[in-house]
């Protein structure tokens, strides 16, 4: 497959030009680039869901245009797409041969569909159950139906757009497999990501897309994984190492024998204490599920704690409604931030407004001031870097990063005392991560007190000037980010041994 | 003490086998509709009130259940590709003007095909504005009601020249099964426990049904086969679970909704022509809401052609019952008795006790209220068929499943 010159513009915006990308028959060919940085498009107009402005496509030799994805699927192209296409309520053989259906006297076959099914999940180690409905199916399994379902149109070229992003390591390895398979039988696979370790370790050849174009097509063999990301961001990789400390001994937080206890009576945080200072990071590292997120909950006030007491800035705020606290100076990244952190649905200015609809310039008594939230909106792209055409358009159009950037705008605004960061940069591509990670350290140095909870261990030793690890809902330890390192911290994670 | 025991050990393995039965997906609705059999026919003997299963009041039932089928498989052939229809009471309306004009002027073989036209007319309606201007459902179907009443009040002034009702539309003609219904007769005749009552039944659908009966009858199974064994069927059904799915593989989503609007607007219609046509003419709100509670069975059935037949059934026999003898309907109390008996028992064997708890004081409640009286209040009769329907859909309603995509506009090119 051959792509010249191809130019795709969308009203306001050139998401793609000039790509250039040679793939070869029968190899896994990754394509790499940050988030925003056109993969999507791209493979848009490669699966013929929309038609490039200029520039051509061959496959085979042959030049082709796809003006539907039914021509590309003619020629034996096919994508599994990233959000998974599937009719939950419809079987997987329906799902699979759904379009291509097989009929004997004007009646679907199910019998012979589920014998292709079969044979295909043998020969490419992708075994599915015919006749399971795709909702009682896993994440893993769901993405072998998508590929069965490419497979099944005869696909040679099967376009893969992040496909990792769902999947859990040890299915991670189960696709790579298969995409060994694949490959070792002929088929070629454009593996789109931007996970770099995952495409050194699968791909033969590896293109990077940055601002819309292709920058260079690198052998995995000879190239580093930091290599790869400089050429991503185009730039030096940042580091998340902070200066020097800017700790005063101004207390902002301080939590005190804070316990939790669950609906069914089992102990989720116990006798949990711990003071933030005025231009202090706290960083809280712990195996995920050990109650990291139920003790941002408490400190939120979304949760009722049991006992303890949690003081901010010299008032104890331990009976305060969230509402309050967050009035009384507290900003709140959430670990999930479609699901808590913005209404996908709505424009950029009302997520702006969104829990901060008591204060100005969102409103003005009980009314909402439009004007106001959307003039603010505007400040906070400008100044934090979200990259969007307008601030009229939906959170869901923003990629990971741009949501994550506006979010931590929204935050910042209104001078907090006091910052709850829960996975800042989980699932943003490392331009967003480096951006965040300066938004942070800035706000640090003009005194805001951060807590910070993460799963990325070297952002936590970075950014943190205070370690502490949690366990089973306890602070177990405390580490000097000076010193420690990641393995000791990851073993007191586990409560393997005890940190420095 | 030991005849109790023998007593329970011989019934341990009949009510064992009723369980696996039950529990087989085949045989289970079977074995629901013997049990339901059994149970009027109980209630039947003890109280005397043949009436509860007398032939003429299943004919009544059925001639009372076919529209809102007709209008139930509307709604699931157009839900089943994502486009909620609440028109289908406007289409139905249409239809039974369509056939009342057609049918008065032409013959009733005309108002059948006039009233299915005028009926997908409004489908296609529905259509554009759903699938192709992207209108919200509700909106356009509250619309269609709206627009199917108006036009066909016009239409009735200007064309037949009669506000009201249409002039006399000609019988469609029955067909005489041989043999079959003389030999169900004389069983039902009889008034045997579940024999004479099954028979009964039985009757009711072999007696000289109407042609148009038959095929609206027909409209079910043969619906199932095209939404569920066919790759058209598939391909609609696709559209309501996951359109830009669909739309991935190569399937034109526009065009099955379309077809599906359209096939439900003539279902819809369908069932308004049966109306007027089995009525002998057309007449101003004729329908009676029938499209809604239509949609309503079809709810009840889970979205499913079998389900649907018995919402439909449910409320087109309690509407026949109440028309055709009300005194009987005094002994439907007793059949509420048996099954919130059953009901409560079973909640309890689940250790449920509060819902059993309160279940069984209804029981008694009702028991009391079916001993103290001997007829129940007009009006109460007449409200029957709805008080029932809402009862049933209240308590039924637990684990539907309705198509993903119902209701969500779909624009090509838009997923994610």
């Amino acid at each position: 497959m051959e792509l010249r010159g191809i130019t795709k513009r969308f009203p306001g915006v050139v998401a793609n030009h000039d790509i250039d990308i040679t793939v070869r028959a029968g190899t896994v060919h990754a394509i790499v680039g940050e988030n925003g940085a056109g993969k999507s498009t791209l493979m848009k107009t490669l699966f013929g869901m929309h038609k490039p402005d200029e520039g051509t496509i061959a496959v085979n030799g042959q030049q082709v245009t796809f003006s539907s994805p039914a021509d590309a699927i003619a020629e034996g192209v096919g994508m599994v797409h990233q959000h998974f296409q599937l009719a939950d309520n419809l079987t997987v053989t329906e799902n699979v041969v759904l379009g291509m259906e097989p009929t004997s006297r004007g009646f679907l076959s199910f019998g012979a569909a589920r014998t292709r099914i079969r044979e295909l999940g043998r020969q490419y180690g992708l075994e599915v159950d015919p006749d399971a409905l795709v909702e009682e199916l896993g994440v893993g399994d769901r993405q072998r139906v998508e590929i069965l379902k490419v497979l099944y149109r005869g696909a040679r070229i099967l376009i893969l757009d992040e496909p990792t992003a769902v999947l859990v390591p040890q299915e991670v390895n189960e696709l790579f497999g298969a995409l060994r398979e694949l490959k070792g039988q002929g088929l070629t696979v454009i593996f789109i990501s931007h996970k770099l370790d995952e495409v050194l370790s699968v791909a033969d050849a590896v293109t990077v897309i940055r601002g819309g174009t292709t920058v260079a097509t690198i052998d995995p063999e000879v190239t580093s994984a930091r290599q790869l990301a400089e050429l991503m961001v185009g730039s030096e990789l940042p580091s998340p190492a902070t200066g020097e400390s800017t700790v005063t001994d101004v207390d902002v937080l301080r939590v005190e024998n804070l316990c939790l206890v669950s609906a069914d009576g089992r102990s989720l945080l116990e006798g949990i204490s711990f003071t933030i200072h005025k231009g202090e990071v706290l960083g809280i590292a712990g195996v995920e599920g050990n109650g990291q997120a139920e003790l941002v909950e408490a400190v939120m006030g979304m949760r009722q704690a049991a006992t303890g007491t949690v003081d901010l800035g010299g008032s104890d705020m331990s009976s305060w409604t969230t509402r309050r606290r967050r009035e009384a100076g507290i900003g709140y990244i959430p670990e999930d931030r479609s699901r808590y952190g913005l209404l996908l649905d709505a424009p950029l200015w009302e997520n702006r407004i969104l829990g901060h609809q008591t204060e100005r310039p969102n409103s003005k008594g009980l009314l909402i001031d439009a004007a106001g939230a959307k003039a603010d909106a505007q400040r906070i792209v400008d100044e934090y870097d979200v990259r969007t055409p307008s601030i009229d358009v939906a959170a869901s159009a923003l990629s990971g990063g741009n949501q994550q950037k506006l979010i931590v705008g929204r935050e910042m605004s209104g001078e907090p005392q006091l910052l709850i960061a829960a996975h800042p940069t989980r699932g943003v591509d490392v331009g967003a991560q480096a951006a965040i990670w300066d938004l942070l350290r800035a706000a640090r140095s003009r005194g805001l007190a951060v807590l910070l909870v993460s799963a990325d261990l070297d952002e936590l030793i970075g950014l943190s000037d205070t370690l502490r690890v949690i366990l089973r809902g306890r602070l177990v330890a405390s580490a000097d980010p000076a010193t420690v390192t990641p393995e000791e911290l990851g073993s007191a994670m586990t409560g393997a041994g005890a940190a420095a | 003490m030991t005849s109790d025991l023998k007593a329970s050990a011989a019934a341990l393995p009949i009510a064992v086998r009723t369980r696996s039965l039950l529990a087989d997906k085949r045989t289970r609705p079977l074995v629901l509709l013997g049990l339901v059999l059994v149970v009027f026919s109980v209630v039947r003997v003890a109280t005397g009130a043949n009436e509860l299963t007398s032939a003429g009041t299943l004919e009544a039932a059925l001639a009372l259940s076919i529209p809102l089928g007709l209008a139930g498989l509307g709604g699931l052939w157009a839900e089943r590709a994502g486009v909620v229809n609440i028109g289908l009471e406007g289409m139905m309306i249409m239809g039974t003007w369509g056939a009342g004009w057609a049918g008065s002027t032409y013959g009733p073989w005309q108002g059948l095909a006039a009233g299915v036209a005028f009926g997908a007319i409004g489908g296609l309606m529905h259509a554009v504005a759903t699938v192709t201007f992207g209108v919200d459902h509700i909106v356009s179907g509250v619309a269609i009601n709206l627009l199917g009443l108006g036009i066909t009040q016009f239409l009735a002034v200007q064309v037949l020249h009669n506000p009201t009702q249409s002039g006399e539309i000609p019988s469609m003609g029955t067909f005489t099964v041989p043999l079959l219904p003389g030999w169900f007769a004389s069983i039902g005749a009889h008034h045997w426990f579940a024999v004479s009552d099954l028979a009964n039944v039985l009757f009711a659908i072999v007696d000289k049904p109407a042609y148009f009966t038959v095929m609206a009858v027909a409209l079910l199974p043969i619906s199932y086969f095209v939404l569920w064994r066919t790759a058209f069927g598939l391909r609609l059904r696709a559209c309501g679970e996951a359109p830009y799915a669909a739309e991935t593989l190569g399937v034109n989503v526009y065009k099955y909704k379309y077809l599906a609007v359209i096939a439900s607007g003539a279902l819809a219609g369908f069932g308004g022509a049966f109306l007027a046509i089995w009525s002998g003419f057309y007449h101003d709100g004729q329908t009676q809401g029938y499209g809604f509670i239509g949609l309503a069975a079809m709810i009840f059935g889970n979205w499913r052609p079998a389900g649907l037949a018995v919402g439909a059934g449910l409320f087109g026999y309690t509407n026949g019952l109440q028309l055709r003898s009300p005194p009987a309907v005094h002994a439907l109390l007793l059949v509420l008795v048996i099954a919130l008996a059953a009901y409560s028992a079973w909640l309890l064997y689940r250790r449920r006790w509060t819902s059993g708890g309160i279940s069984a004081v209804c029981t008694l409640l009702v028991l009391w209220w079916f001993l103290k009286t001997h007829e129940l209040e007009q009006h109460i009769v007449s409200a029957t068929p709805y008080v029932t329907t809402l009862l049933v859909l209240a308590l039924a309603s637990q684990r539907l499943r309705p198509p993903a995509a119902d209701g969500i506009p779909y624009r090509r090119g838009q997923g994610k």
